[in-house]
């Protein structure tokens, strides 16, 4: 390191008489490179000088990144265009460069500090140079007291993320390169001066703050929270749970164990106890190598957990975390916690409840904002016209009132494209083939058949029992025209029982070896096995137009399938824990997978993006089902309640209480007019879904701000209860003709 | 099936009682009362196995005695070997975004059942058919 630091001093002074002619924007790029390498002094076309320059320097921390990004952009030629790509990567390493910087004055290793801060004087003077070339020549051979005087001024405009465009920072450009044995000196007192920022940045990879006063900045915290206004407070409250997390982890991972014993011991009762399973799994770590293993608390601890408040409460709070000596929840909180300010009425007690409870905290705005194409997409037209018009009239009046309302005729509804829809081809889907054109003839004319559903109107229940299966029925379904029933076992076979006479098809089977495995029933063969987990997948599922499926696993992630891919066409990563359910949409552009880490997600299918983010169960999530419209969303958890969601504006719109148990199945009928779940209490109960989503309040205020006032109306909704003999409902199937079919396996208490 | 052990505490061997302990603390109120001895079978295995191992690092390390060291060095290893856990956040979501780049493949027409290629799929014969010599 020593030999090194002295050929770069070397080529540092060498640059200075040709200092201000060559430091013109494409050039300042190779001046940077050429000085941090000790490469030869050619012109513009150092590209593979520079590229090599950024790997002799490789031990120094942050350097090589911006290095490289200056040595791309030095080709490229023009000057606004190289300062943006520098500019972009720089403000940030610069912070994770300090740090090092502080790190290695710290350990008294000079030469490698004073070679680290050549680079970056030079690197800060590659931006700026680019971005402001005139400034150099007027600097020129200054009085090297201003010039180091700017420099200090400088260098903690760089700490800040705004893009050095002064013309303050034109001047350290010559600077840097003229008092090279004195700059570190000098650049030595900058650093002290950025200590704040650095330590935020060491914050990351150190602990900060005396372990044993960790129990007195959360008492005190706790202390102000409870002394504030009955209105915040309620707000307020939802820092304990992260802050209480993210400390104690804090004090695991510096191997803390005692502090974080007591800790834990002291303040665990406190939290809301809904979190208490976190707490539990969360108790049972208590050494740094216990964490490495347990990925969800790993992410957690890298992942920001969001927090709703209103700009009022969190006024307060920024308040007094700012006028105390000793910031150290502040910096957890600008750390660790992502806090997503609105305008408006601070939230009760009541609301927040119902939308906190997940592990990632709770949505952002912007991520609920992306436009959803919940429509239904346009049936092909076979014969049988009239049943067509029928679909598509559900469609119309399914559409949000914001716009004005359309005034178009009925009669060119199979023309008129529903702008809630996907376009056609927006995913490419399989034609339909012959036997499938039969099915859907067969299936318009049982729909004709169908009951309509009602309060009045409620479906018959057939319920198949699997006796004997020893608890080891892992999953049943059932095929759409209802002929047959298959069943999963623990043992690693699948069966498949006819309910009717009929003819054959494909199936899917998960499993916990890791493949997703699809079967024809008409050879009762495993035709492929797809692999890509490598972990236990929970569930899978076929797209109503067939050709994709979706599986989701023990990996956290959810992956889109083709029949004749033998790799995934679509990964959809994201979740904190395991992927229990997945789920596409009626118009198979999208994919609803809930998740262990109680969070529902919708992802898009084209570019495999999250668009909604639902967070509100207090448990993982087991059943999903979307209503046949397409527009609301309906799920399960271990906490017993059914939660029903609002696609298209991103809303909890129900909550349905009545299981004590986890709801473990979910179906809607099939013109959506009543909501079936069944759960693990024996029970299945049915639910009034037109009410539930008939009097929804779509005013502009709820959309913006995202309160929700929930009416207790569980009661009103349900309509019946259905008990089994001790068997849990595992799956629920509503027939074309809406007769509703139920299956479990029998295990006596 | 779900409820409660069929040995009363006392009569338990001690480290049954450790084992139920440890379930009771972790929030675990029913379970299979065969589950302890499972158990306690994988808690025997999984420390000889470490201290096995450990062993084996001391001796390399050509030290007298088996300290913590050898022992957390053993862990360790095992613990790559054996209890993989799934891929860190930040990995998933990179080959995520690599993989959601590419668009959505078109669909042939008319392809009859849609596999993957045939090296792929489970479909080619397990025999081989092994001509008769008649002499």
């Amino acid at each position: 390191m020593a030999a090194l630091a002295e050929e770069q001093t070397e080529v540092a002074v060498k640059l200075e008489p040709e200092g201000p002619p060559t430091l013109l924007p494409p050039q300042a790029g190779d001046g940077a490179g050429e000085g941090s390498g000790g490469t030869t002094n050619n012109g513009p076309n150092g590209g593979g000088g520079n590229v090599a320059a950024s790997s002799s320097t490789g031990g120094d921390g942050g350097t090589p990144k911006p290095t490289v990004a200056v040595s791309a952009a030095a080709p490229a030629g023009a000057a606004p265009v190289p300062a943006a790509a520098p500019d972009a990567g720089a403000p940030h390493d610069r912070q994770t460069l300090l740090a090092v910087l502080q790190f290695l004055r710290q350990s008294k290793l000079r030469e490698a500090e004073e070679a680290l801060r050549r680079e970056a004087g030079l690197l800060e003077e590659a931006v700026a140079g680019s971005g402001a070339p005139g400034e150099v020549d007027s600097a020129g051979a200054e009085v090297t007291s201003a010039l180091l005087s700017r420099v200090t001024a400088s260098a903690p405009g760089p700490a800040a993320p705004d893009p050095p465009g002064t013309g303050a920072s034109g001047a350290t450009v010559v600077s840097g390169s003229a008092s090279g044995p004195a700059a570190p000196g000098k650049v030595g007192s900058v650093a002290v001066e950025d200590q704040p920022d650095v330590s935020a940045v060491l914050s990351a990879y150190n602990q900060q703050g005396d372990p044993t006063m960790y129990e007195e900045y959360y008492s005190g915290l706790k202390h102000f929270i409870e002394c504030s206004l009955d209105c915040h407070r309620a707000e307020l409250s939802q820092l304990f749970y992260p802050l209480f997390v993210h400390m104690y982890l804090e004090l695991v991972y510096n191997q803390h164990e005692n502090e974080a014993k007591s800790f834990f011991e002291k303040f665990h009762g406190d939290q809301e106890c809904y979190y208490q399973d976190d707490l539990r799994v969360l108790s049972s770590l208590t050494k740094k190598e216990h964490m490495k293993g347990n990925e969800t608390m790993l992410d957690f601890r890298t992942s920001k957990f969001v927090l709703r408040i209103s700009r009022d409460s969190y006024q307060l709070l920024k308040r007094h975390l700012q006028e105390k000596q000793n910031n150290q929840i502040w910096n957890i909180v600008q750390e660790h916690l992502y806090i997503d300010i609105f305008d408006g009425m601070p939230r009760s007690k009541q609301q927040i409840d119902a939308m906190v409870g997940s592990l990632a905290g709770e949505a952002k705005r912007e991520a609920n904002k992306s436009k959803v194409f919940f429509g239904l997409l346009k049936e092909p037209e076979i014969e049988v016209p009239l049943d067509d018009e029928d679909e598509e009239g559900e469609n119309e009046e399914g559409k949000p009132k914001k716009k004005k309302p359309k005034k178009d005729s009925i009669g060119s509804k199979s023309k008129k494209q529903d702008p809630n829809a996907p376009p056609q081809n927006r995913i490419p889907l399989p034609e339909l083939k012959d036997s499938d054109k039969l099915d859907k003839i067969m299936n318009m004319k049982e729909t004709t058949k169908r009951v309509r559903l009602g309060p009045d109107c409620l479906p018959s229940i057939c319920f198949y029992t699997f006796l004997n299966a020893y608890q080891g029925l892992t999953a049943v379904d059932v095929t759409d025209d209802s002929s047959l029933i298959a069943g999963g076992f623990a043992d690693s076979t699948v069966r498949v029982w006819s309910v009717t006479p009929k003819k054959l098809r494909s199936v899917k089977q998960a499993s916990e070896d890791g493949t997703v495995r699809l079967w024809s029933l008409q050879t009762f063969t495993c035709l492929v096995g797809y692999k890509g987990h490598n972990y236990p997948v929970w569930d899978t599922q076929f797209s109503p137009y067939g050709y994709y499926f979706v599986s989701g696993g023990h990996d956290r992630v959810a992956r889109l399938w083709a029949t004749d891919h033998y790799q995934p066409l679509r990964i959809f990563a994201g979740h904190l824990a395991d992927v229990n359910c997945t789920r596409f949409h009626p118009n198979s552009n999208y994919v609803a997978t809930g998740s262990a880490d109680r969070t529902v997600r919708l992802w898009d299918v084209l570019n495999g993006n999250c668009v909604r983010i639902f967070t509100g169960h207090k448990g993982p999530i087991h059943s999903l089902t979307f209503s046949p419209n397409g527009r609301f969303l309906a799920t399960g958890a271990t906490d017993g309640r059914v939660l029903l969601w609002d696609i298209g504006h991103g809303l909890m719109v129900g909550e349905l209480k009545g299981h004590t148990d986890t709801v473990c199945s979910l179906r809607f009928s099939r013109d959506g007019e009543i909501l079936a779940s069944g759960s693990m209490d024996n029970t299945v109960r049915l639910w009034d879904a037109i009410k539930a989503f008939e009097d929804l309040e779509t005013d502009d205020f709820t959309t913006a701000t995202g309160h929700i006032n929930l009416p207790e109306n569980s009661q009103e909704l349900l309509l019946g209860t259905y008990m089994t003999k001790s068997t849990p409902v595992v799956h629920l199937h509503f027939t074309r003709r809406n007769l509703v079919l139920a299956a479990g396996a029998y295990s006596p208490q | 099936m779900e409820s409660g052990k069929t040995a009363s505490p006392k009569s338990m061997p001690k480290d049954a009682q450790m084992m139920a302990q440890i379930l009771k603390d972790m929030g675990i109120t029913e379970y299979e009362p065969r589950v302890i001895n499972q158990m306690l079978e994988f808690a025997f295995r999984y420390v000889t196995t470490i201290l096995d191992d450990a062993k084996i690092y001391s001796s390399h390390a050509k030290k007298a005695t088996v300290d913590a060291d050898d022992v957390r060095l053993a862990i360790q290893c095992r613990a790559d070997q054996s209890f993989t856990s799934p891929p860190p956040r930040d990995f998933l979501l990179d080959i995520a975004r690599q993989r959601n780049q590419t668009p959505l493949p078109l669909i042939k027409p008319y392809s009859g059942p849609r596999l993957p290629p045939d090296r792929y799929c489970l479909t080619a014969p397990n025999y081989r058919l092994k001509s008769l010599q008649k002499k």
